[in-house]
């Protein structure tokens, strides 16, 4: 591979993406998508604290000059055994999944797939290869429950997304174990642009757990993640994302769901790492009957500072969702959550509920939540909730008092503070991957 | 020399946000005594069990609380218990999301884990652990979805109680303090959780059973009655003692007392 001052350079230009894709040896209408979201992420002006949904979000120290917005192409990983130990991690030889994508910085490393789930249709590989090899698919579906224009960052990721994944599951087709895509972080300094899309078609079945790491380091890396899924007529599709970014990412990422009538889409947030860390998510309801679940649980510490945005959209009627989003604090981090429940004014019979719950540890961590309703029909249930609360010293002493020590004591309410999540999402390797979190995020 | 009495209190003088509550209370149990503390409502009976037990709201202005001789009043809630001391509370906690088996799992490691050499403790086998707590739970007349269900939330009067005796069973304590334990109880019950109490009791603990009312004291036979008033122990004897407040009340105690 041939180095290049090019893929050294830092900072995003409109030359940079036209580079990255005449290196990837693109089509011309993947080069032209690239550079018109160029142009629409020049015009959309850089949040700043005076706009409404960036009011407690401060990103002027963004890192965007002092990144490289794409590193060279790695080589292709053999097996399992060989990738590296960061992402090796998660992908250790016991777990299970129908298919395994690896991204490595800017580069697919690793993608395999189960024969049996092939034999039945299904895609799992990178956006690259799926460009190459289904390119109608692509462009029905690529960047359309996420356009360029959605925000600033959907727009850089759309001029630079590199590596990806695509997973479509033919009609009717249900696959039960999940698959599995790792982005890690291995060179800081060069930055994320990962971009999961997943199409379920009519009463297909499926899940995907996204994991997001990175190798140690001081300088500052990006990422500018995207998440498009779509979920057809009756389909169903389990999303979960573990953020485990390290202490020097800055993370965006973009996350809409849209629903047909009576799909189901179910997904689970985890936020843990990075720096900074904010997060769009979005479940579109438009078909009628459909139902989203929109789980979330954040654990801050030390100086990171984590945001949700999160918007369920009520179209059609006869519509359910349900977000429960719950966070813990410690030291001196700061946590926001803002949450839109919007009912169109013919989504009649719309269920709806929204809760953000937070737990803080510190007197120096601060959570700041706000619950919003839009509501434009009149036959409609919507319930919203927001606390934040200090761990009851009763709840402390009562643990101590059988033995436990208080940091014990702590990380058992912690854990039972989140348990109402965790219990929602029937993957046990997710659960325990969320439990030791917690107790390495309480200090245990 | 003799050994030290398992539990003793001298000169407490304590209380709750600079009140004082406790105004010099004396009391000394040894190994194989069932002692009852008994007085009306706020005569400072659960302020020592909360002192005993080292709830942190509560300020100690004097004296000493000694378990098997060594003053326990510097010590953390869980240091004292891992030394052997159980409070039964009046009202037990409820905690959202801890399933009583994993509460319980990490109690019993902490208070009977061995020592492993690095600050740190042993844990009981999984295996082992089920086998008594299932045991535990078969004496009590315990159901075994208990045990998957969070801390006490949900739980009637009575299924609280029997929870706090679930705990007290797999601790194993030498000196165990029930806070009104009858209290919401209905006869039934009574009998469940004081028959428990019996079974769990051995000559080699000893326990002080607060309460107001003698009902308790018709299942668990204390040898020793004390009366609390307004912060003292004004009156000391044997079970008799119990019977004459059932039938006389406490006013007869205050004038005594007053005197």
């Amino acid at each position: 591979m041939e180095a290049s001052v090019q893929e050294k350079t830092k900072g995003f230009t409109r030359r940079a993406a036209e580079e990255l894709s005449l290196r990837r040896g693109e089509p011309d209408w993947v080069r032209e998508l690239r550079l018109k979201a160029w142009d629409t992420y020049e015009e959309i002006p850089m949040p700043k604290r005076t706009d409404e949904e960036w009011r407690r979000t401060d990103i002027r120290r963004i890192p965007i000059d002092d990144v490289v917005p794409f590193t060279e192409l790695r080589d292709k990983v053999s097996s399992r055994d060989k990738l590296p130990t960061g992402a090796l991690s998660v992908a250790a030889s016991e777990t299970v999944d129908s298919g395994l994508n690896v991204q490595i910085d800017s580069s697919t490393v690793f993608s395999s797939v189960e024969d049996s789930v092939t034999q039945q249709g299904v895609i799992f590989t990178d956006l690259a290869t799926a460009i190459e090899k289904y390119p109608e698919l692509i462009q029905q579906y690529f960047q359309k429950a996420v356009p360029a224009d959605d925000n600033k960052f959907a727009a850089l990721n759309a001029a630079f997304w590199s590596g990806g994944t695509f997973l479509y599951v033919p009609k009717g087709v249900e696959i039960e174990v999940p698959f599995r895509n790792i982005v890690h972080n291995a060179t800081p300094g060069a930055s994320i642009f990962a971009h999961t899309l997943i199409v379920a078609e009519e009463e297909a079945n499926v899940a995907l757990i996204d994991h997001w790491n990175s190798a140690e380091g001081e300088e500052l890396s990006l990422a500018c993640n995207v998440v498009e899924v779509h979920a057809a007529e009756a389909a169903q599709v389990r999303y979960i994302q573990l953020q485990d970014w390290g202490r020097n990412m800055w993370s965006f990422c973009t996350q809409k769901a849209l629903c047909d009538q009576d799909a189901q889409v179910n997904s689970l947030n985890v936020a843990l790492g990075a720096k900074f860390s904010r997060s769009n998510i979005t479940g579109m309801l438009n078909g009628a009957g459909s139902l989203v679940e929109m789980l979330g649980i954040y654990f801050a510490d030390e100086n990171q500072h984590i945001d949700h945005l999160t918007r369920q959209e009520h179209v059609s009627p006869y519509a359910t969702s349900d977000l429960l989003i719950k966070g813990a604090l410690k030291d001196r981090s700061r946590t926001v959550y803002s949450g839109l429940i919007k009912v169109h004014p013919h989504a009649q019979r719309t269920d709806a509920y929204q809760s953000n719950r937070n737990l803080v540890l510190s007197r120096n961590a601060r959570a700041d939540t706000i619950p919003n309703l839009e509501i434009g029909a009149n036959d409609v249930r919507c319930t919203h909730g927001a606390t934040v609360s200090q761990v009851e010293e009763e709840y402390i002493f009562y643990l101590m008092s059988r033995g436990i020590n208080r940091t014990e004591a702590a990380k058992l309410i912690v854990d039972g503070f989140f348990d109402e999540v965790i219990e929602r999402v029937p993957i046990e390797e997710v659960q325990e991957f969320v439990r030791e979190a917690i107790a390495r995020k309480i200090g245990l | 020399m003799s050994e030290a009495p398992l539990f003793q209190v001298e000169n407490l003088h304590a209380g709750i946000e600079g009140e004082e509550i406790l105004k010099g209370v004396d009391l000394t149990i040894n190994r194989g005594e069932i002692h009852a503390l008994m007085g009306p409502n706020g005569s400072g009976k659960s302020t020592l069990a909360y002192i005993v037990a080292g709830h942190p709201n509560y300020e100690v202005f004097e004296g000493r609380v000694l378990y098997k001789g060594e003053n326990v009043l510097e010590l953390g809630a869980d240091e004292r218990a891992q030394l052997g001391m159980f409070l039964a509370f009046q009202y037990p906690t409820t905690i959202p999301g801890v399933s009583m088996a994993n509460f319980l799992r990490l109690a019993v490691n902490s208070v009977k884990g061995e020592d492993d050499g690095e600050g740190g403790k042993k844990r009981i086998a999984p295996r082992e652990f089920r086998k008594m707590l299932r045991e535990k739970m078969q004496m009590l007349n315990i159901d075994e979805s208990f045990a998957t269900r969070y801390l006490n939330e949900g739980f009637s009067g009575g299924e609280k109680k029997r929870a706090e005796i679930l705990q007290m069973a797999m601790l194993e304590p030498e000196f165990c303090i029930m806070d009104e334990t009858d209290s919401g109880l209905d006869i039934d019950a009574l009998r469940t959780v004081s028959e428990g109490v019996n079974k769990l009791y051995n000559d080699n603990m000893a326990m002080l059973l607060i309460t107001h009312y003698q009902r308790l004291l018709n299942h668990i036979k204390p040898q020793f009655v004390h009366v609390m008033l307004e912060g003292q122990i004004v009156q000391s004897g044997g079970p008799e003692l119990a019977e004459e407040l059932e039938a006389k009340g406490y006013d007869w105690l205050k004038e005594t007392a007053s005197v």
